[in-house]
């Protein structure tokens, strides 16, 4: 997953380089530097320095297959699983926000999160996704005139 | 005198009804922020910032600099009481806290690190109020090269403490610096990286990414190891033991032990990217060696409690210099408290105090009054934040989520922003699984325009010679200076990492 992760990051780093030497000029028509003087520098240097970490990886992932200590990301499943949940969970919220608007959301968010997470406690669970959101709402929304996300669909109540 | 008559006014301006109640309600956060284990001050901070958006500036950097130093007195709640830092910077008071607590001196502990927190903040303060309008004053003659050289400072002093995983602290900064091109190029006026969105015309926004990667990334990775599955069973029950307060022995034998590690913390604070916890551990070290009962170290001696706890104050009021003086961060945290001074149009910086005299020492008076809320806090409060740490962390993770996506959003009403600040917490996760920095990260974005826009300037000064930068006396002091910290920092980081080492495995 390391090496999935730098290589992306290299993607990354050399789609920003081809932009910073193909688009963006290194000097201005006034002989100054130009708008991409610095990005080509970061760009390059950013490549260079994914390169050896793509390298150190190989390089650790040769150690591992021959009986070293693996590293921290190989983990339990389990403990992807409860990642991937909250996850899940947080970005199901961004798609609530959107169509219920903030509070709603927040009620509907917090009561699944809360069975899936803290299981058996109905009373808790319930008390806790309801009161924190009209507290959150009334600090933001009240105190702070700060105005919580607009629903896209209008709820009946 | 001026100093005298300048915190005067600073206190005046401190002292009103409304500034009090937010500078409580900064320090209330602070520590709450401190005790949820993982979840340190540039997250309380990045997360919290928008609450702020609506309140005179005064106000709200005073509440934004409690919530900043509070969370260094709430992290020893949990270091002392559960053997959990509430943060890396007291990772340190776990080591003779927690055994203090075991041997049924949980009290006492908790009372001499809030006196010994009291003691780092406020000396620290002592020092800001003296060295912040030398330092100033000094940092007048600066220029476009100087501050060039400044911005690498920090960003190469923060990468030397990452240690072995260095070459990935570079590819964060580098990130932070390749995020911080995006947006109209201001010499120019020609779009970099926008592909035509009118949302990326402005830049990438630094609140979405700080609450992404620090709040919502630290929560993922919390996830990952499993803290939500802990409970808190591991608490010292603490109000049981015969003494609540310490003796009077316990005071007479830490006194110059605060003293050292305030000074020691202090001078570490100043320096960018060495940070608290790099001062707790070395004030830590250093106590150990001087002590005539080095062997008591580890099972419970006041001493290894208060050097920690005095430096990780002290350094974080050092932190507040660079900041305030030269607009330079040295840590994720002060760079989330630039992102607030610029987001209400300040810029902190040489002529920042002379200019802005009311914020400035507004903001340096209620450090005082804010050591002094704290204090009395920490001590009187403490069942309240013992509650806190009971709650389970599967009830505050989706808490933390709702309150991380709503406060994005009210920024500027925008869903773009909360969903970029969604994708920063997945980016966050994945650089903390695989060692990157999101300090880096985020310092490099907060000093990346700068860097550029100076690097620029110098380059137009001197007609495209480096030259420059050995020209100037002042750029040759940074860059020695600069120098020194790299070779240094690593070597005293790791004298403090080999006492904590030392004391787990003896512990």
């Amino acid at each position: 997953m390391r090496i999935v992760f730098l290589v992306a990051l290299l993607g990354a780093a050399i789609f920003y380089s081809y932009i910073a030497f193909a688009e963006l000029g290194f000097m201005t028509r006034t002989g100054r530097l130009g708008p991409g003087f610095f990005p080509r520098i970061v760009g390059l240097a950013m490549v260079g320095m994914t390169l050896l970490a793509i390298l150190d990886a190989l390089r650790d992932r040769a150690r591992v297959a021959a009986g070293g200590t693996p590293g921290a990301e190989d983990a339990p499943y389990g403990r992807w699983r409860d990642f991937a949940l909250l996850l899940t969970l947080a970005l199901g919220y961004a798609v609530l926000l959107r169509l219920f608007g903030g509070l709603i959301a927040t009620v509907l968010y917090l009561g699944l999160a809360l069975t899936l997470l803290n299981p058996g406690k109905h009373v808790q669970n319930a008390l806790v996704a309801v009161l924190f959101p009209i507290a959150v709402y009334l600090l933001f929304d009240r105190v702070l005139n700060a105005g919580m996300p607009p629903a896209l669909i209008d709820l009946p109540f | 005198m001026d100093i005298f008559s300048d915190l005067a006014m600073g206190m005046s301006i401190a002292i009103t009804p409304i500034n009090m109640l937010y500078l409580l309600i900064g320090a209330m956060v602070g520590m709450v922020v401190g005790v949820i284990p993982g979840f340190g001050p540039s997250a309380g901070l990045a997360i919290l910032l928008p609450v702020t958006f609506g309140m005179d500036p005064v106000g709200a950097t005073m509440m934004l600099a409690a919530i900043y130093y509070g969370s260094m007195y709430g992290g020893t709640i949990t270091s002392i009481l559960l053997n959990t830092p509430g943060e890396s910077a007291t990772v340190a008071s776990t080591f003779d806290g927690y055994p203090l607590a075991k041997n049924g001196r949980a009290g006492p502990a908790l009372v001499m690190q809030a006196v010994a927190s009291f003691v780092g903040g406020t000396v620290g303060v002592i020092m800001i109020t003296i060295f912040a309008p030398m330092f100033a004053q000094v940092s007048r003659s600066f220029g476009p090269p100087e501050y060039f050289l400044l911005a690498t400072m920090g960003i190469l002093t923060l990468i030397v403490m990452i240690g072995s995983n260095w070459k990935l602290g570079v590819i964060s900064a580098l990130i932070g610096f390749a995020l911080g091109t995006v947006g109209v190029d201001l010499e120019t006026g020609q779009g970099r990286y926008t592909f035509g969105s009118a949302e990326l015309i402005g830049g990438i926004y630094f609140i979405p990414i700080a609450i992404g990667l620090f709040g919502l990334g630290e929560l993922f990775y919390a996830f990952y190891s499993g803290m939500h599955r802990l409970g808190s069973g591991g608490l010292v029950q603490y109000g049981k033991e015969s003494r609540f307060w310490p003796t009077a022995q316990d005071f007479i034998s830490t006194r110059w032990t605060m003293v050292r590690g305030s000074i020691l913390g202090f001078v570490v604070g100043v320096i960018p990217g060495a940070g608290a916890t790099i001062a707790s551990l070395m004030a830590y070290s250093t106590e150990r060696s001087l002590s005539k009962t080095p062997e008591k170290f580890g099972k419970g001696e006041m001493a290894g409690l208060v050097a920690p706890e005095t430096a990780n104050n002290a350094a974080s009021s050092g932190a507040m210099i660079p900041l305030l003086t030269l607009g330079i961060p040295g840590s994720a945290s002060t760079a989330v408290l630039l992102a607030a001074f610029m987001l209400w149009g300040l810029r902190p910086g040489p002529l920042f105090i002379s200019q802005n005299p009311e914020l400035a020492w507004g903001l340096i008076a209620s450090m005082y009054l804010g050591n002094m809320v704290l204090l009395a806090i920490s001590i009187f409060a403490i069942p309240l934040f013992v509650l806190i740490v009971k709650v389970p962390y599967r009830i505050l993770g989706p808490c933390i989520v709702v309150i991380a996506a709503l406060g994005t959003f009210t920024v500027n009403s925008s869903f773009i922003e909360m969903y970029l600040m969604f994708g920063a917490g997945i980016a966050g996760f994945f650089m903390r699984l695989y060692g990157f920095s999101p300090a880096a990260l985020v310092l490099a974005l907060v000093l990346g325009p700068l860097a550029e826009e100076a690097l620029r300037q110098t380059m137009t000064i001197s007609r495209g010679s480096f030259g420059i930068f050995l020209e100037r006396p002042a750029s040759l002091w940074i860059i020695g200076g600069t120098v020194a910290l790299v070779i240094l920092l690593p070597l005293l980081g790791r004298i403090g990492t080999n006492a904590g080492k030392a004391e787990r495995a003896g512990g």
